[in-house]
Parts: C-alpha cells; structure tokens; sequence
C-alpha cells in the first residue's frame, strides 16, 4: 500500500528533516508512526498525504509514484484526521460532514447521520454550530469526515486526542473495524496506549531518521530482561522477591504462604522509544 | 470540476451570508443613495455664496437678482455675522468696496469675483460648454464613481479578507488540500462570489443614482471596470490575508493601503494637486478607467492589457502563497 526508499526533504531554510526513511505498510495493516515533536512525522504524513512536494527518494502510494498521483482519484482514495478538528464553526456536525462529503462521488460516501450516529455523537448537537461543541465532540465530527468517503487508506494523526477514556476505547473499536473492511491505516501518536492496543507495527522516527521498525510485542520482548517480581505472604510477612522469568517454569521456587502478585519487567513503548532515541516522547 | 466549484461557491455564499456580508452592501447601497440623493446634489445645486448689497442711491441697476438689498451697513453686519461665508457690497460712496470675513485667501479673491460680477451679470462672458453632462449629471457620475471605487477599493478588499482570515483561523484550508478538487478552484470560487456581488453592487448603485437612462447607457463598460477593480482587490485582500499572521496586522495594512494608495488616487483624480509620480501608481489608472467608463470616455487598449496582466500575476502570486498555506504545521 505505501512504500517509502530513501525519503528526504528539506525546507527552504535548508534544514534537513528527513534523512533517508525506508519503511512499507502493507494492504489492510494498522502502522503506528511515533515520534517526538519536531522529528519529522507530520512532514512525512504531509508528504505521503501529497500536501508537500519536492521530497528526494521514492514515494508510492496504491502502486503509483506519490509525484504522480495528485489528482482527485488519489485523493478520492484516501481519508486524513488531523491532528486539530478542522471545522466550519459556524455549520452544524450535520452540515460540515455533508460539506466535505459532497467532493467525493455519491456511490463512495456512508450515510453522514449513521456515522455519527456510530461515532456516538450526541444527537441534540447535530444540527447545533460547532462552535458550540466541546473538543471531543469535534474530533468525533472529524473523525466522521475522515470515514465518510469510505477511505482505502486512513491517515490518523492523534486519534484519540481530546477524548475521554470511554471514547478512546469507542475510536479503537472503530479503526479496528476500518482494518476489518481491509482498509490501511497509517497512524500518527503520541499515545502508547493506542499504538501499543491499535498498531500490527510501529516506526520510531528521531531527528528525521527511523531508529525502529518492529511489532510492539517483538520490541517489548527483544528488550526485556525475562525477570518477574513476585509479591508473596510468608509467616505473616509480606515480601516481593524478583527471578529469572525460566526459574518458573518449575514453579515458585521459594517458600511462600500465598502469592499476592506476579508482574513480569516488560519494557513499555515508552521505554523501548528512550531507549532507541534519548528522548521522551512529549 | 464544475460540481466541485458549485459547491465550493455555495459555501462561500453561506460564509458571506453568515458573516451579514451582503446585509451590510445593501445597507452600504442604501446609505451611499440617500447621501447622493439627498445631500450631495442638494448641496451641488446650492448657490455659492449669498450677496449683500447696501446701495441707498441705487447706483447698481443692472445687479443680478441673486443680490439681496440691505437697508443699512448696520444690516450687512448682521447678516454677514450669520452668514459667515456671505460677501457684502458697500456701494454707499459710489465706488463699490467689497466686505467679507477673512477666509483662505484665494478662496477669498474668488467670492470677490463672484460678487463683483453678479452687479453685472450680461457683461459676464458666457462660457463654452463641454460635453453633454448637465451639472447634475455630471455631479451625479462623479460621486457614483468616487464611492463604487470606495467601496470596491474598500469594503470588497476587507470582507474577502474577512472571509479567508475565518477559514485561515478555522484551519479548514487544510482540510481543502486533501479533497479530491483542484487547490485552484477554492480561490476561483471566493473570487466568483465578491466578483459577482461587486458587479451587482455596481449594477444597483449606478441605475439608483446616475439614473436609468443615463446609467444604462453606460452600464456595460463599468461592468468591465467593476470586474478589473473587483478582482484586483480581492487578489490583494487574499493575499494579505495568506501572508499576514492575524486580523491585526492586516487593520495596519489596510490603513497603509488607505492612506497611501487610495488619498494620492482620489487627489490627483478630483482636485488640482498633481503628483509628478502618479502615473507610476497603478490604482490612479484603474481609478481614471472607472471615471473614463461613467463618462463614455475612450479607454487605451494598453490599459487593459495592463489590467489583464496585473490579475493574472496577483493570481499567481495568490495560489502560490496559498500552497504555503496549507503545507503549514497545524
């Protein structure tokens, strides 16, 4: 679906924000690209999305040269959240998705009023100006902008943003089920949780290089040090002790009353992008 | 293509609806009619300056009779105190001595004249007449003119600006760049909607005030004229809005353009001061070009093609910093 060799780009400054990005993201995958700001993910979403022109390497989308494929058909193909709600304030939820669904062909757009009726849109705002909204409401309208034209590729840029936790869970669900239609899905965070929970990959990007490339759980496990901390009740005591996650297999190779937990020392993303990059993620 | 631009106009007519644009160009309409008609011509058509005469032997028989007699000096006092701008004739000694209030000095050699010649007014030479204008008419196109200049100048350039400073603000420009429709036609559909509303404006404004006949006659080259202006400011509203960061350096630009581009343009078009220089300002000959049109003056054809050219760059300039605009970071 999207192939990227030897990416780079320069703005006019001539500061390089890219220095060579090689990934793939194959048909009907979930690819988290994650980064720190100003690393070089929203150029190179900028770029694959065909907003910004004259990158150096090779960029194709759909099997077509990104230099190449400007026109509406590229366009008509893919779906763009942003990382902002970018609405008309002064048009309802209703009217907004029915304004940006108009460019697309009546065949390829969803029904606007199941839509947001499936982004759990609250009803009595549908015909209200967006203005009047709160930020998680606008991001469901956007959201709904984004699918309405049934994308074959999806560009997320902080999905959840501005959600509560109940509307995370309901986005994940949703982009979920956009993997399940077969549609690629290219998503750009700051959350470990949604590219640990969402992504089948993800990149890390530091100072416009790519410094992984993996599945979450291979990143995790690659880097973990096999330990598990044990708490336990032994004689009325409580105690923690931390093994070799092997030594279990033989069963709790200590005297103990009643194990209270076991937590194996896993590594998160978090930990594993610090680790790759030297820097967090905010 | 056609389809997208459809829409893209609809919503540029929603924006302006919303924003009370066209309430405010017909409330414009409506003020800019009731000044000419109702203060301007009434004050065209008004004398210059009223005349007093003290002639207790009546030397003066062949006066005009705009000249009103007072009985005593003692009279003229008292209505020159009311009439600031009256000019009293002291004709008592036999040589006639004009009486006035100091004003601006060749202002007053010229209510002198005026007096002076109103005591004999069949040995005034009779002018010859340029033109078919009547002083009305020509009164008429003349404030017709300076104020659909204004507005298109003025009010045209600000509510565009208005417009893309919203969808600017709004980051909904951003959205534009990743629909399937050409960039090009969001410019073109805002350029379509002020084009269209300024012709319409022009339309109205000139019928209402220079008259059906008068105006009709002369309706289609102003058109033309209306849609030269109209589209150039729109550009240069687009433009400013594009490049500048906030609605606050754009009021500073705005006052840059009203002071130095617009005050030479009208000084050197309506009044005496020349500037050597003014032919160098492109705006003096759009000006002169709509002046040209209400008076069914020949145009030159370079201008027009200058005209052509200008519109053409400032698209270019425009699309160009449009691109800029939506690569930015959110």
């Amino acid at each position: 679906m999207i192939e990227v060799k030897n990416l780079t780009f320069s703005y006019s400054n001539d500061k390089q924000a890219l220095h060579g990005l090689d990934f793939t993201v194959e048909d009907g995958e979930i690819f988290g690209f994650l980064g720190p700001n100003g690393s070089g993910k929203s150029t190179t979403q900028k770029i694959l999305t065909g907003i910004l022109k004259g990158h150096g390497g090779k960029v194709s989308l759909f099997g077509q040269d990104i230099s190449a494929a400007h026109g509406q058909e590229f366009f008509q193909k893919i779906g763009v959240l942003f990382e902002f709600p970018y609405l008309y304030a002064n048009l309802s939820a209703m009217d907004n998705v029915n304004y940006f669904a108009s460019f697309y062909p009546r065949e390829q757009r969803r029904d606007v009023g199941e839509l947001l009726d499936t982004l759990e849109f609250k009803p009595d705002f549908l015909k209200k100006p967006v203005s009047s909204y709160s930020k998680g409401m606008r991001q469901r309208v956007s959201m709904a902008r984004a699918l309405v034209s049934n994308p074959r590729l999806l560009f997320l840029d902080e999905p959840t943003s501005g959600l509560d936790p109940s509307g995370a869970v309901l986005f994940r669900k949703i982009i979920e089920q956009e993997r399940k239609k077969g549609t690629t899905v290219f998503v750009t965070t700051h959350n470990m949780v949604d590219a640990d929970l969402l992504c089948d990959r993800v990149a890390f990007i530091s100072n416009g290089n790519l410094v992984a490339l993996d599945t979450p759980k291979r990143l995790k496990e690659k880097n973990s040090n096999h330990q598990v901390v044990i708490d336990y009740l032994y004689r009325g005591q409580r105690e923690t002790k931390t093994i070799e996650a092997p030594e279990l297999e033989a069963g709790i190779p200590f005297d103990h009353d009643e194990i209270i937990s076991i937590h194996s020392q896993e590594p998160t993303l978090e930990d594993m992008f610090i680790q790759y990059t030297g820097r967090g993620l905010s | 293509m056609g389809k997208g631009f459809y829409t893209l106009f609809k919503k540029d007519c929603r924006m302006l609806a919303s924003g009370k644009f066209f309430l405010m160009a017909i409330g414009f309409l409506a003020l800019y009619t009731a000044y000419v008609n109702l203060g301007y011509i009434r004050f065209m058509q008004m004398e210059p300056y009223n005349v007093y005469l003290y002639d207790p032997a009546e030397t003066q028989t062949s006066k005009s009779s705009l000249v009103q007699n007072v009985p005593s000096m003692e009279a003229m006092d008292t209505a020159l105190l009311a009439d600031a701008n009256g000019v009293g004739l002291d004709a008592s000694s036999g040589d006639v001595r004009v009486v006035i209030y100091k004003g601006a000095e060749h202002i007053d050699h010229h209510r002198a004249d005026y007096a002076l010649s109103l005591l004999q007014p069949l040995a005034s030479h009779t002018p010859e007449v340029l033109g078919t204008n009547t002083p009305e008419q020509k009164a008429r196109k003349e404030i017709t003119c300076e104020l659909l200049f204004f507005e298109l100048a003025a009010v045209g350039f600000l509510g565009i600006a208005a417009v893309m400073f919203k969808e600017k603000g709004m980051g909904v420009i951003r959205v534009h760049a990743i629909l399937p429709v050409r960039k090009d036609l969001f410019l073109l559909s805002k350029l379509a909607v002020f084009l269209l509303s300024d012709l319409v404006f022009a339309v109205l404004l000139t019928l209402l005030n220079v008259g059906f006949v008068d105006g009709a006659a002369v309706l289609p080259v102003i058109l033309l004229q209306t849609a030269i202006l109209s589209l150039m400011m729109a550009l240069v509203g687009l433009l400013c809005a594009l490049l500048l960061k906030d609605f606050r350096q754009f009021t500073l630009a705005y006052l840059i353009i009203a002071i130095f581009v617009a005050t030479p343009v009208f000084l050197s078009a309506n009044t005496s001061v020349k500037f050597d220089w003014i032919n160098w300002h492109p705006f003096y000959h759009v000006y002169m070009g709509l002046k040209n049109a209400y008076f069914g003056t020949a145009i030159s054809p370079v201008y027009y093609a200058g005209a052509v050219g200008m519109i053409v760059l400032l698209f270019l300039v425009v699309r160009l910093a449009f691109h800029r605009e939506i690569g930015k970071e959110g």
